[in-house]
């Protein structure tokens, strides 16, 4: 369905059903902020570079503001508001509060999906492997170094079940 | 204070590691960013900016973006002829107040100047409409060069003036001319500091909103400093009354000094909204933010140290060029670099005579201003490289030239007036090479050189001014007082709400200022709410910025609670009629000494005090029931001290820098957190390293900006930043509340000075000098060829 150039959008983000329009160039990032009011994604470059807007399409790591929106028409999405549950945060989320793996809390939201993707693939990454992961998501605040040990803490964290 | 052990808590908030508080909304995608602010009827506001490095504005056109559907308004410099320009000056005779007009009707100076905006219904449309917006330009000639706009000559960048510098300032204390006479040796070297970009992640953003009613306005901006935007602009747009004015600085992404400037769209943006009669959304895309925001710390240093033969320094001389840009920045103008480089030229070395020489020269780039460290960044790099150069020139171990000039622990006040505090000017130093393994790793950067591989190690030991306040912005040359007020109040329910005109910004003052407050008045910290950023509703202050905010809200939150706790303990005296200087308050129970039955909660304490009785007591007669109070606190000059060390692999093919270690030894004085103190320190160092190795706002010839992406503009991620090494030294302060110094610019203003020596040390087989940073693989290539050439 086309309104005034823009075209209905469907997708399932979280787990939920969710539609809203879209022009044909408009972004998946300003689709989820603007339409959708998920703003916990963010936008930092725009260029695909700085990480901030990564969500998940289909499981897949994704620079929201490198796709257009109507290219997720019917895919499942996640983004930062769907890790916790209720009141609980996921591990590694708690990994990053107990680490200091966020000062500004910017670009956090593209580093927890980013390592949720990670630690999917690799239960037990190297810090190598943990670094070469993370190395499209920029940070200026931490210097990385919470980050990195926020990685690790959610790793064994995943992997004990705790 | 009482100190009663109670389980799940440390003794003392201040100096343990608590979690911090702001994590929760951060880590669940719920901050508040101004870019996450949406108003009813919102427009969204685009610039439309000079691709010209210098031109005069011919004509503009804006006839089609007008038409455009979905476009509300088209604003050029002739629709805001009236509007006031930002002048920039110092009360100082050297300097000239410098004028920007906030969209410049008739010229451009650099590329990326806002020369028009539009309003419209999507920021989609807004950019639209700008590529519809038709200019005549008449190009004109451009300088790029600091040292070619000083040139006599030179095209006056702004009419009215007699230079292209801001400022040129000179000072001298003790018998320069004579040391230099007399040395032994003396030796000189220009270094040229890379031009670098704070580059928060989240870029700048505004929301503005006009009340027809109050006439009024509600900004929400991403700034380190929201009461001094209000302070500044509300005049400018009109306003009778500064408190028409509230400014809210919410959730930021990130600031590293960018963010305490007014710019353009400061003023703009809520010019639109009342022109208008609707709410605008600005925010800033990352070319802007990079071409056109403020650049900083590029200063052309030509620096001159007399020695004796063995080493012994006797004098600096120091000239600072700094690269000013188009404009003084507003407020804090282009001396945040070059003349603040200047005044730490000494930095810890005991050397009696120092004379420097400051300009700060117009070009056609972008305004550079405060970022991380400012100019102290620069000063450091260029003093310590050429102390490292003149080791090597008289033979002796750079560690042990530094360490035979390094002042004494105790307070010292340098050549240029610096009052130091007290520190571990020389056990920093000392604890560094320790752990780093210094002689062995001589010994292996020998053996590697048998095999053709270049180790290198620097050390770049600093000073860090903090808590900038009225003492030390005078010693800086700033001649302006400051006022930050921090206001507790014991709500009636005993929980603590204190709010500052501070800004948190990734700092964690929701935690720490906690911390503080809590030991202070003997309660629970997570009884505590700490409040910023908002004018309307906390205390006055000047915002984060210049390592100031632990010490300066550290020391507010002090004075302000113990107001407040004189007033708990006069009613909890009253209760038990018991001698105030008996009651002790500690984890949210008065008790009296000696009589551990006689305890009262602060709860009730409030109560008492709201509402005026508990069961058992009352009031004392005569009290003034408010448990709140407002103080300010400007600090004597603090420096925290340490020492950073690198060691760098470098490819003599390739030119290739591998940065394989960084130790950090800080001494800030007493910690309100380590683990927060921590993070301060790695994200400096961080920035440094990018500065050392990586960042570079490059123009070409022509004026033109080269580096208007991420892609061009280096941030360092996870594969160039190693792990970081961090010690601590902790000698508080002989002078300020609480022995806090401060810190957040350490790791920035002395890293890439530890990986230019490093790079230095590395290729010293070769007999390379380096003067410039940041040293890309290119780069180092050439000072090699440059050396095998002589």
């Amino acid at each position: 369905m086309i309104v005034d150039g823009a075209a209905a959008v469907r997708v399932t983000v979280n787990g939920e059903a969710r539609q809203g329009l879209a022009e044909p160039r408009t972004l998946l990032v300003d689709f989820l902020r603007q339409e959708l009011g998920l703003t916990g994604t963010h936008v930092g470059c725009e260029q695909g570079v700085c990480g901030a807007c990564t969500v998940r399409v289909n499981g897949q790591l994704v620079r929201s503001c490198l796709m257009f929106a109507v290219q997720a028409e019917r895919a499942s999405i996640e983004t930062v508001e769907g890790m916790a549950r209720g009141a609980e945060l996921h591990p590694i989320q708690q990994a990053f509060h107990e680490e200091h793996g966020l000062q500004c809390g910017f670009c956090t939201p593209g580093l927890l999906l980013t390592t949720a993707a990670l630690l999917e693939t690799d239960p037990d990454p190297s810090e190598a492997e943990i670094r070469l992961a993370l190395s499209g998501n920029v940070c200026r605040c931490t210097g990385y170094v919470g980050v990195v040990a926020a990685v690790q803490a959610a790793a064994r964290k995943l992997r004990e079940g705790t | 204070m009482a100190q009663t052990s109670v389980e799940g808590r440390p003794d003392r908030y201040v100096g343990a590691r608590l979690p911090r508080v702001e994590d929760a909304r951060f880590l669940r995608g719920v901050g508040k960013f101004v870019d996450d602010i949406r108003l009813p009827g919102m427009l969204h506001a685009a610039f439309f900016r000079s691709p010209h490095a210098h031109a005069r504005i011919v004509s503009i056109d804006v006839e089609q973006a007008r038409a455009l559907e979905g476009v509300v308004a088209v604003l050029t410099g002739a629709d805001l002829a009236d509007f006031p320009p930002f002048v920039a000056g110092l009360p100082r005779p050297e300097v000239k107040a410098n004028e920007r007009h906030v969209l410049p009707a008739d010229r451009v100076r650099f590329v990326g100047e806002a020369v028009a905006v539009v309003a419209a219904t999507s920021r989609y449309v807004a950019e639209d409409a700008c590529a519809l917006i038709d200019v005549e330009w008449e190009p004109l000639p451009v300088l790029t060069d600091p040292h070619a706009s000083l040139a006599p000559g030179a095209p006056l960048l702004h009419e009215g003036s007699e230079s292209n510098s801001f400022a040129h300032i000179e000072f001298e204390h003790g018998e320069v001319e004579k040391a230099f006479a007399e040395a032994d040796r003396v030796f000189s070297k220009r270094f040229h500091h890379g031009r670098m970009h704070a580059a928060p992640l989240e870029t700048r953003g505004i929301v503005a909103e006009h009340d027809p009613g109050s006439g009024g306005f509600t900004m929400w901006t991403s700034s380190q400093v929201p009461h001094l935007t209000r302070s500044l602009l509300a005049h400018m747009l009109g306003l009778t009354y500064e408190n028409q004015f509230r400014v809210i600085a919410p959730d930021v992404g990130g600031g590293f000094g960018l963010k305490i400037h007014l710019f353009p769209e400061d003023a703009v943006v809520p010019y639109l909204a009342r022109h208008t009669g609707r709410p605008v959304k600005w925010i800033e895309d990352r070319y802007e933010s990079l071409a056109a925001s403020t650049h900083a710390k590029e200063i052309v240093m030509d620096l001159e140290l007399a020695t004796t033969s063995d080493g012994k320094f006797l004098a600096f001389r120091g000239r600072y060029v700094g690269d000013a840009g188009a404009y003084a920045i507003y407020p804090w103008t282009p001396l945040v670099d070059s003349l603040v480089a200047a005044v730490l030229l000494p930095s810890l070395y005991d050397v009696p005579a120092v004379r420097f020489e400051v300009d700060a020269a117009y070009t056609n780039k972008c305004p550079t201003g405060a970022y991380r460290g400012v100019g102290w960044t620069s000063g450091q790099t260029a003093r310590e490289v050429l102390i490292d150069e003149v080791a090597r020139a008289l033979e002796l171990d750079p560690m042990e030239l530094r360490l035979r000039n390094t002042i004494p622990s105790e307070p010292y006040v340098s050549a240029t007036g610096c009052r130091y505090d007290g520190g571990s000017y020389a056990e920093s130093q000392r604890k560094a090479m320790e752990v780093l393994g210094y002689d062995a790793l001589r010994e292996r950067q020998k053996s590697l050189r048998e095999e053709g591989r270049y180790l290198g190690v620097g050390f770049s030991p600093f000073v860090e001014p903090g808590g900038w306040s009225g003492e030390m912005a005078k010693r800086m040359g700033f001649p302006f007082d400051y006022m930050d007020a921090a206001r507790v109040t014991v709500e009636p329910d005993g929980t603590v709400t204190v709010t500052l005109g501070l800004h948190s910004h990734g700092q964690a003052h929701e935690t720490t200022f906690a911390q503080v407050v809590a030991d202070r008045l003997g309660v629970k910290v997570e009884s505590v709410r700490i409040l910023e950023g908002d004018t309307a509703v906390t205390a006055y202050g000047t915002g984060t910025w210049g390592s100031r905010s632990a010490v300066i809200g550290g020391g507010s939150i002090m004075r302000a609670a113990d107001e407040v706790r004189e007033k708990l303990v006069a009613i909890a005296a009253h209760a038990f009629e018991a001698s105030p200087g008996d009651i002790e308050i500690y984890d949210g129970n008065a008790t009296v000494k000696g009589s551990p039955d006689k305890s009262i909660s602060v709860t009730m304490i409030a109560y008492t005090a709201y509402f005026g009785a508990f069961v058992g007591g009352t009031r004392p007669p005569g009290l003034d029931p408010a448990l709140t109070a407002t103080r300010s606190y400007e600090p004597p000059e603090s420096y925290a001290n340490g020492c950073i060390a690198a060691v760098v692999e470098v490819d003599v093919e390739t030119g290739q820098v591998e940065l394989q270690q960084v130790v950090v030894v800080d001494d800030c004085g007493i910690m309100l957190n380590p683990t927060v103190v921590e993070g301060q320190i790695a994200g400096a160092t961080a920035q440094g390293i990018g500065g050392a190795l990586y960042e570079d706002l490059a123009y070409d010839a022509n004026g033109q900006f080269l580096a208007g992406n991420l892609l061009d503009y280096l941030y360092p991620t996870t594969m160039e930043i190693p792990a970081i090494e961090i010690h601590h030294i902790e000698t508080p302060s002989t002078v300020t509340e609480g022995g806090i110094k401060g810190v957040g610019e350490g790791g920035t203003i002395a890293a890439p000075a530890a990986v230019v020596n490093a790079v230095a040390d590395a290729l010293s087989p070769f007999g390379v000098t380096i003067d410039r940073t940041p040293l890309s693989p290119d780069r180092v290539l050439s000072f090699i060829r440059a050396a095998e050439g002589r």
